[in-house]
């Protein structure tokens, strides 16, 4: 069975569209991509899933239906997100911003927090976050001293500190260069290692191919193919509506973001 | 709730408004009642200050809670100028005043007075109708340029909490000139020459007649409405500040500064209510500065309901709630069905509707997360972890500094002073938990407290209350006597249950929102609960029997390590001690929840409620356990007070007082602990305020004029208030040494990025 799943899942804006009965899969352990021309729904896509636009459709994620569950409680259940603007917590620290993610709130907690607020806490997972994404050496700096890529890879790393089943990720690669693109794809395929499953939507073509183990592209919110990264390339649809405008979409996406 | 269910509760709303309309129409004794002069007078009021309201937040974003107040300042700037020929100046900082002060400090009697500015600039003995209302309306000009470009500009850029706290400093300001330079008594205005009161009234259909001036503010709302809407509709100057609500540079793209827009938005809204203002003061014949300011709460519910942007429903809305005023307490004394307390009607029904309308238009139009490009542009104040020398040391070693004063050195008015400093603490540490932690506003924090307050009271003085039970003989207890300190804790969690059915709107609605609901709602309690004399206890308070310890004078005094404490004068020293403690122990609460893992999970939902919940925050658990824990702060508050004094007054819990302490405890520091130990130095009657008034002979008026001019200028200049100024200070001293140190002992082969990076940790956010 699937780890997420979708069944004609839509999402509406006004009269608009902008996903339109998409049906797609992960499988648990892979590390799935989606790509598509700028404004084809792909951020949409990530927000419908994990709960930040009303869909329609259904919605399948470790054999539950989520399509109505409010987005914590999607992300309780092990379905974490990046975010392309990052979204940091500014005012904590970057060990802070990943223990929000890490910890868990019961009732009883917050009266312990009352009484004894640094009492000892299970940190193995933000240690594991900080350690595969390698910024322990940041941990106690806030978001605004650090550089935006360091941030990118605090972003990352405070989904990964959940310990998620699925995390998706909103364009990570977005800004970065060649050299340091190639290093995120190693970061990524060793988080599918320590276990997770990795849903990744991005503009570099090249990131894409080369580390997901299946692809789905969209245009104008419909998905026109999916299939292995050789079996993307070659598809006539694909390079008609992206692949032979992928220069351009590059670098309007750096230029704008 | 479901898309088609809100469907339906519209229909539902929908209908009940026009059965009520019917109803008023059918029943010409209700339509007398409705429409009569003061009650359009009244509802016109309230329609300019709600299309001012809404023309300020389409120019300038700016939700302008003060617009009630810039109304009566203006309508008391021509007033005076009718009746004394007068234009009468707020307090101006006197150059002069710190010279008096230390002199006063030596000598206790008034004689020593050097020149002060002038309080007015006098035009003759009274003046004419036009000269008068000319000036007013350049009056109302230049204050909205005042408050444009001292104001709301340097704020353009500010969260939404600083600009509503800033227009709350506006609120706190205008009234108490006034009060300064007059009375809190009505002031009554002079008719204008072109109505003859003893004309006959104006006949209309349905058998209403009203007077000629009644109709004459009726036709010029109307008129606003009509113009307003034209130029926002046809003019470019409209099409430019419509554009530049969305986008800034809509504006300049059509060849107009969106400062330029803002600033003449402020211009035409003070304007339009400054003239409006003063005709429906003229028609009710008189200002009463301590009803006035209230009729915010209305004018904003038809904001809401015009949702800030349509001038037509906002002004049939406002019109609506202001008219209704007059029926409620017509229906209140004629109608048997009206519910009652105690034999007498229930009182402020006027009140609770514009709550009830606040509340569903809310709730059916807001959303549960922002969505994408909604997230508010600037930050909030910084909220530090307390440091852990704070926690271990800062704190043990001031409760006892505190102690030993109040037991040893204080006299009986410091004394008193003090425990109002320690409960003011309180009210801003429950502020610290909403505002500082999650980013919620609240402006009912007195009504939690009095709420707790008056509960205490009964608990104390007439419980057990016992009812029959029926078909038996047997009676059920429904409130059992409790022992001393418990009752502070049933108040504290009463308060809270309250507090959290008030956050339920906050669910869906965030910020400016809020703050409009709990205003509403404090102003709705201050009438309906506060004002019943079941509650209340009459003109002497509502009495509370409180431990012999506490509130007892004694002449024998207290033997403490073999030392007289005590002078045998109220307020007992133990009073003080009694406070203090609570303090602590809420002091070192509020501190713990900084620094555990709740506090960090507010923190995140306050600064971005998206991430928050998609790293697992229950956003919407997360606000209501801020309101549950601040409304039981304040709760816990509201029963020391009650302790404290020994009876329960309604004037320490009204709108007015949860605003002052808002003030306060932002101007202490909103973020943090220290920040409301700080503001419980200043609030009003405490340490600092004492010191003024006994000691250099400042005037009590002063301390809501330097409260909401202190308001206003945090907000600006300095967010994170007196705490933040302190630690900022504290950390520009230690880069300072380091730099030092640095110079006198370079490390063998210094990184040449060392330097700069020391600087940013150090001088930090």
């Amino acid at each position: 069975m699937a780890l997420l799943e979708t069944f004609g899942m839509s999402v509406t804006f006004g009269g608009l569209k902008a996903v339109n009965e998409v049906d797609f899969r992960v499988e648990e352990g892979q590390l799935v991509g989606l790509i598509g021309p700028n404004g084809a729904g792909k951020t949409t896509f990530i927000d419908g899933i994990t709960g930040f636009v009303p869909t329609t459709g259904r919605i399948m994620f470790d054999g539950n239906e989520i399509g109505a569950l409010p987005a914590h409680r999607r992300a309780k259940d092990g379905l974490g997100r990046t975010w392309q603007s990052l979204e940091l917590f500014d005012d904590l620290t970057i060990r802070e911003n990943l223990q929000v993610a890490a910890e868990k709130q019961t009732v009883g907690s917050f009266f312990a927090d009352l009484v004894a607020p640094r009492r000892k806490r299970d940190q193995s997972n933000v240690e594991f976050a900080l350690d595969v994404l390698g910024i322990g050496d940041l941990a106690d700096k806030m978001p605004n001293e650090i550089s935006q890529g360091q941030r990118k890879l605090v972003s990352a790393a405070r989904a990964l500190a959940a310990r998620p089943k699925l995390v998706c990720m909103d364009e990570p690669a977005a800004g970065l260069d060649t050299a340091e693109s190639t290093e995120l794809g190693q970061r990524l395929r060793s988080i599918i290692d320590a276990g997770m499953t990795i849903f990744l939507v991005d503009h570099d073509m090249g990131l894409v191919l080369n580390v997901c183990d299946y692809i789905y592209v969209i245009e104008f919110g419909v998905k026109i193919a999916e299939g292995t990264p050789d079996e993307v390339k070659r598809n006539p649809k694909v390079i008609e509506a992206y692949l032979g405008s992928s220069a351009e979409s590059d670098t309007a996406a750096e230029g704008g973001e | 709730m479901k898309g088609s269910a809100i469907k339906y509760v519209r229909w539902g709303i929908a209908a009940v408004g026009l059965l009520l309309l019917l109803w008023i129409v059918i029943d010409s004794d209700t339509r007398a009642q409705f429409v009569t002069g003061s009650g359009i007078a009244q509802g016109a009021l309230v329609a300019a200050i709600a299309l001012g309201v809404v023309l300020t937040y389409r120019g300038s974003g700016v939700v302008n809670f003060a617009n009630s107040a810039i109304a009566m300042y203006i309508a008391y700037v021509y007033a005076v100028l009718r009746k004394e020929g007068d234009l009468f100046l707020p307090p101006l900082p006197n150059p002069f005043a710190p010279i008096e002060g230390v002199v006063h400090w030596f000598q206790d009697t008034d004689t020593f007075d050097l020149p002060d500015w002038p309080t007015r600039i006098s035009f003759g003995p009274n003046m004419q109708f036009w000269p008068a209302m000319l000036i007013s309306l350049i009056f109302a000009i230049v204050l909205g340029l005042i408050l444009h470009f001292l104001i709301f500009r340097p704020l353009r850029s500010a969260p939404p909490l600083a600009k509503v706290v800033a227009s709350i400093g506006l609120f706190l300001y205008l009234p108490a000139v006034i009060i300064r330079r007059f009375t809190i008594q009505p002031y009554t205005v002079k008719p204008m020459p072109f109505f003859d009161n003893d004309a006959k009234p104006v006949k209309l259909p349905f058998g209403i007649n009203i007077g000629a001036d009644a109709l004459t503010i009726a036709v010029l709302v109307v008129i606003f409405t009509v113009l307003l809407w034209v130029v926002f509709q046809m003019t470019r100057f409209g099409l430019a500040t419509r554009a530049a609500s969305e986008n800034e540079k809509g504006a300049v793209v059509l060849g107009f500064s969106p400062e330029f827009l803002a600033g003449a938005n402020w211009v035409i809204s003070t304007l339009i209510t400054g003239l409006l203002g003063i005709f429906a003061a003229t028609i009710q014949k008189s200002i009463d500065p301590a009803v006035l300011p209230a009729l915010i709460v209305p004018a904003l519910t038809a904001a809401l309901v015009g949702s800030f942007t349509s001038f037509g429903l906002t002004a049939v809305a406002a019109f609506a709630l202001g008219m209704q005023f007059g029926l409620v307490k017509y229906l209140e004394i004629q109608h048997s069905w009206f519910p009652s307390s105690g034999g007498t009607p229930l009182p402020g029904g006027e009140r609770f509707i514009p709550l009830l309308v606040i509340v569903l238009v809310l709730y059916l139009s807001g959303k549960s997360l922002p969505t994408r490009g909604a997230i508010s542009a600037g930050r909030l104040p910084f909220s530090p972890t307390p440091p852990r020398w704070a926690i271990r040391y800062g704190g043990p070693a001031l409760a006892l500094v505190t102690a030993i004063l109040a037991l040893f050195v204080l006299t009986p008015p410091f004394r008193l002073a003090l425990s109002n400093t320690l409960i003011g603490v309180i009210i801003c540490l429950s502020l610290v938990v909403l505002t500082g932690y999650v980013g919620q506003i609240s402006l009912a924090q007195m009504s939690f407290a009095g709420i707790s307050a008056f509960l205490v009271s009964k608990l104390t003085m007439e419980a057990p209350i016992k009812i029959p039970l029926p078909f038996s003989t047997k009676m059920l207890t429904i409130i059992p006597e409790t022992p001393f300190p418990i009752p502070i804790i049933i108040g504290g969690i009463v308060a809270m249950l309250v507090g959290i059915i008030v956050a339920i709107p906050a669910l869906r609605v965030r910020g400016v929102n809020l703050a409009i609901v709990t205003l509403a709602f404090a102003v709705a309690v201050d009438k309906v609960v506060f004002a019943n004399k079941s509650v209340n206890g009459g003109f002497a308070g509502a009495k509370v029997e409180a431990p012999q310890l506490i509130v007892e004078p004694r002449d024998v005094s207290y033997k403490i390590l073999g030392m007289k404490a005590g002078d045998g004068l109220q307020p007992n020293p133990m009073t003080a001690i009694f406070c203090l403690i609570v303090v602590v122990i809420l002091a070192y609460a509020v501190a713990n929840l900084r620094r555990s893992a709740t506090g960090r999970r507010m923190l995140a939902t306050r600064s971005n409620e998206r991430a928050a919940a998609a790293a697992g925050v229950n956003v919407s658990g997360m606000k209501i356990l801020a309101f549950a824990v601040s409304a039981f702060i304040a709760g816990v508050g509201g029963a020391v007070i009650a302790y404290r004094s020994g009876s329960v007054t309604v004037d320490k819990f009204t709108y007015v007082q949860s605003l002052t302490f808002l003030a306060f405890a932002y101007i202490g520091g909103i973020t943090s602990v220290y920040g409301a130990i700080s503001g419980g130095f200043i609030v009003a009657g405490g340490l600092v305020f004492t010191f003024l008034e006994r000691i250099l002979h400042v005037p009590s008026e002063f301390t809501l004029i330097l409260g909401g001019i202190g308001l206003i200028f945090s907000a600006i200049m300095n967010p994170e208030g007196l705490a933040g100024a302190v630690r900022h200070t504290g950390a520009q001293l230690k880069a300072l040494i380091g730099i030092r140190k640095a110079q006198a002992a370079p490390p063998p082969g210094p990184p040449p990025a060392a330097e700069p990076e020391l600087a940013t940790t150090a001088g930090g956010h």
